[in-house]
């Protein structure tokens, strides 16, 4: 028995599903380099799981894709026979100011949700990067987020339900739309992170938070890497309760600075939300350590820089490692000494930044000079960082172009990957979804 | 094997002073907090994650059903074993691992009680942040697998929220990680499924929780109202008013007068409801918000707005809220609690529903809960020694719960499925939402050796792989 559909057939399956005009047959994007048969957008999750079907029962991979803002991540694909955008799941499936909740269709860009939810004075913590064409499906399938990290919590704190299509086509939910649930597996964990190979989400709900009504930001300068982290922890042992508590080192405010030579400081950027009489407590607190504010209006446009750090970063230096650590708190400084050390020892240039209340860390290398035989030093950096990480640490590589098949974008973490084979077996079982990318 | 055999083998691997079979010893791990009972074949005691992980092995190589049971004070059946099964009991695995005041974090094993971890941080000015009324004896192996609430979780979320990592046997009795002191891990969140799973994916023997530091300053205000009506809708004016309280909880009349019966806790007796409201965080912060809440109060026509003004004034009101369910049994024989959850802007006229149902069983029914998140406790009244009284019980709370889901929200938002409300799943899910849950349980779980008859509907009500056929010598012996 055949099992292998072949592209003229698919396509001819793929538009009845969705319509001829939802079809493109010669399609111009890549992932990771790799041209799809076809790409389609489907109309809803009937459809999606349609599509899933077929390309089970055929044993086809499919691509799930928002917004393309991640798409660079993970190993390069075998072959993609279908890029399936949810750019057409926009259906808004409930919202009251009230209930500080809302349910979106996956397709709905981060911005747009936020600037729905402000219009009511409300607030949608997540601030992936380009979150104007980032998707809501794509920032819950790739786990991201920014700076909000620190005081709003990840999307496993605020996102209340899901509904998503499996690998092998089933329609399915978990959690709902109110902010308190525990009926039924918790699903949306399982998806949130998943970087598309469990299911293809058509839709979520979110808890909201009420906007802050005025926020400053404080920038505070040190010359080494430890003196910033000790004034975090000075700050997380305080009772000061920030937005937002971000690290750059030298050469990342430089990345975020066009035109601007490295600065020599490492600085602690936090924004705080509250009354004049709560901005004044956060200025005495933090004391003389503080070297310039942010106030409302220009705040916008620094945080908004931060967030973009990843793209900006490979917009400039275009075959840059970039690696995100998750780590516990304390190992952020030996993690960063460490960093820096291969990163001298390598000839490469570093710049890092991170949500350090929180244990987050992005860390971008790339070469001095030039770039002959870089991808030996990125596979030395690497290495070294990897085996300095504790036991319970976990790493990716979200982008490098120079050791793609190298190095596992999957590259650390603490979870046993055996029960993490096993869920993969559970919701897709023939490896529709994102085949050859992630390897588990 | 027999069941004597498997006792033998029980006392082998955990202990002979580690396992109990005696009738009468048995009787007392018949229950849990809700209204089923069900008597085990054995309770075994384990002290160290390798007797578990043997203990798991044996009963899975002889199909036996295993329940693991912390404090057993949950209120859905998710503690309660299958007859004649193993209950795996918690209470000698209640040691505080480790305390990591630098990550913020602790490292427990399950048996540890929920206030005792609090208090065992409490002099480094930290605390684990979920606190059922239960938690002067629920244990956090108990509040992971229900992925257990309370009333500070408005502003701080669940039991999932607050933990990081786990040390998980499973069915196979393997030994696995999920997950550690990082507040998230790349891969999949197996952490975040775990908790709230309600045992039927592995059994957790180490937990990794967040440690919260004290905030700086607290309010407490009452705030008491003529009508059940004008308090539910001061719950949303304040969220709308741009404040999320620590807490934000309400008692309407008839329970806040059973309760200043019992503890005196300053409830105003002649009131229609009161909310109980606190305030956490930065000085400053609180002081503005306790003014803006009260001026809200004031707004949706309370009749007073009191602030506790000393550590002991407040912990008095909290007293009055957490003994609730102590204070309800000195007026009814038997209660039943339930746990629906409805969106914030919907309480006011679940409360009128509520009201309605009390009246169409004859039942009284009282109203204590979580109003901030909508998250509703009716403790319906009635006498277990009548029949009949139970069988309108059980059919009120199914009007109240359908009328939950009805309005978009959900059947349990912090105790749990478990045995009670399994049924009511299929209303809440499709038979395909179902479907892929199983798939993920039986994938741990395929022989559904651990906490069967749980969680999901029956088999004839939703496709999955029925319970490990009975033991022959269990039905031999008659149970």
């Amino acid at each position: 028995m055949s099992i292998t559909a072949t592209p003229t057939r698919f396509a001819a399956e793929v538009r009845a599903i969705c319509g001829t005009e939802h079809v493109v047959e010669s399609p111009t994007e890549n992932i990771c380099g790799v041209v799809p048969s076809l790409t389609v957008i489907p109309g809803s999750a009937d459809e999606v799981a349609a599509i899933l079907r077929f390309a089970n029962e055929h044993r086809m991979t499919v691509v799930p894709a928002g917004g393309l803002t991640q798409q660079y991540t993970g190993n390069r694909p075998p072959q993609v026979d279908v890029l399936l955008y949810t750019s057409r799941l926009t259906e808004v499936e409930h919202y009251d100011p009230g209930d500080l909740t809302i349910g979106v269709g996956a397709g709905w860009t981060v911005a747009h949700l936020s600037s729905k939810v402000a219009a009511d004075k409300l607030f949608f913590a997540g601030d992936p990067p380009l979150p104007e064409r980032a998707s809501v499906g794509g920032l819950l399938a790739m786990g991201l987020y920014g700076p909000h990290r620190h005081g709003y919590g990840g999307l496993r704190d605020y996102c209340i339900g899901v509904r998503f299509v499996t690998g092998d086509g089933r329609k399915a939910k978990g959690g709902g739309r109110v902010v308190k649930n525990v009926a039924g597996y918790d699903m949306m964990k399982l998806l949130i992170g998943s970087w598309g190979t469990l299911g293809i989400i058509t839709s979520a709900s979110f808890k909201l938070f009420p906007a802050p009504r005025q926020t400053q930001t404080f920038v505070s300068c040190f010359p080494t890497a430890a003196e910033a982290l000790e004034f975090r922890s000075r700050i997380l042992r305080s009772p000061l309760d920030p937005m937002c508590l971000e690290l750059l080192s030298p050469q990342a405010s430089a990345v975020l600075t066009p035109g601007s030579p490295a600065a020599a400081w490492w600085s602690i950027c936090l924004r705080a939300a509250g009354s004049d009489a709560v901005l004044a407590r956060y200025r005495t607190e933090l004391g003389s350590a503080v070297t310039h504010e942010i106030r409302t209006g220009n705040e916008e446009g620094f945080w908004h820089a931060v967030a973009n750090f990843a793209p900006t970063v490979r917009e400039r230096h275009h075959d840059c490692l970039l690696i995100s650590l998750m780590l516990p708190l304390a190992d952020l400084a030996p993690i960063l000494d460490r960093t820096a050390a291969v990163a001298e020892s390598a000839g490469l240039e570093l710049a890092a930044i991170g949500r350090v209340g929180a244990g987050h860390l992005l860390v971008a290398l790339w070469p001095a000079a030039d770039m002959k035989g870089v991808s030996l030093d990125f596979v030395k950096a690497f290495a070294a960082l990897r085996s300095a990480l504790s036991h319970d640490a976990s790493m990716t590589v979200l982008h490098g172009p120079e050791v793609r098949g190298q190095i596992n974008a999957w590259a650390a973490t603490p979870t046993d990957v055996t029960s993490m084979r096993a869920v993969k077996q559970a919701l897709d079982p023939n490896d529709v979804l994102n085949r050859g990318r992630f390897a588990l | 094997m027999s069941l004597p055999q498997v006792v033998e083998q029980l006392r082998k691997i955990a202990g002979r002073d580690a396992v109990l079979d005696r009738p009468e010893d048995l009787m007392l791990y018949e229950y849990d907090g809700g209204i089923r009972k069900s008597t085990p074949g054995t309770v075994v005691f384990p002290q160290t994650t390798e007797q578990v992980s043997q203990i798991m092995r044996l009963a899975s190589s002889v199909h036996m059903p295993v329940v693991a049971r912390g404090a057993g004070t949950g209120l859905s059946g998710g503690a309660i074993s299958q007859p004649g099964g193993i209950v795996i009991a918690f209470s000698r695995m209640n040691r505080v691992l480790e305390v990591d005041v630098e990550n913020q974090r602790a490292v427990v094993q399950p048996g540890v009680v929920n206030l005792q971890l609090s208090e065992h941080v409490s002099h480094l000015g930290l605390y684990f942040a979920p606190d059922p009324s239960s938690q002067k004896a629920c244990t956090i192996g108990g509040n992971v697998a229900e992925n257990s609430g309370g009333p500070h979780t408005l502003m701080y979320g669940v039991t999932v929220n607050h933990v990081t990592g786990l040390e998980v046997v499973l069915p196979s009795g393997e030994i696995v990680h999920y997950g550690g002191k990082p507040a998230e891990s790349y891969g999949y969140d197996m952490a975040g499924f775990f908790v709230g799973s309600e045992g039927t994916i592995g059994i957790a023997t180490a937990i990794t929780v967040k440690l919260l530091r004290k905030p700086e300053k607290v309010a407490t205000l009452l705030a008491i109202f003529e009508t059940v009506d004008d308090a539910g809708r001061t719950v949303s004016a304040i969220t709308s008013a741009g404040i999320t309280p620590a807490a934000l909880e309400m008692l309407d009349g008839w329970t806040l007068r059973t309760i200043e019966a019992y503890c005196h806790a300053g409830y105003p007796l002649d009131a229609g409801a009161v909310l109980l409201i606190e305030l956490d965080g930065l000085r400053e912060a609180v002081e503005e918000q306790a003014e803006a809440v009260s001026a809200v109060c004031v707004q949706q026509k309370a009749r007073e707005v009191r602030r506790a003004k000393t550590e002991e004034e407040r912990a008095l009101l909290w007293k009055g809220r957490k003994t609730a369910f102590g204070a309800l049994g000195r007026v009814s024989p038997s209660y039943y609690t339930q746990d629906g959850v409805v969106p914030r802007s919907k309480i006011a006229a679940t409360l009128q529903f509520i009201g309605e149902v009390s009246q169409k069983y004859g039942l009284t029914i009282g109203n204590i809960f979580h109003a901030g998140d909508g998250n509703l406790h009716p403790l319906i009244l009635f006498d277990i020694r009548f029949p009949d009284q139970l069988e309108r019980a059980l059919a009120a709370s199914e009007d109240i719960l359908q009328y939950c889901i009805g309005v978009g929200g959900s059947i349990t938002g912090e105790h749990g499925v478990g045995m009670e409300k399994r049924n009511l799943m299929p209303v809440l899910f499709t038979e395909q939402d179902l479907d892929v849950m199983v798939s993920l349980r039986n994938t741990f779980n395929r022989d559904n050796v651990l906490n069967p008859e749980k969680l999901f509907p029956t088999p004839r009500m939703c496709r999955e792989v029925s319970g490990p056929a009975r033991h022959p010598v269990l039905a031999q012996e008659g149970m």
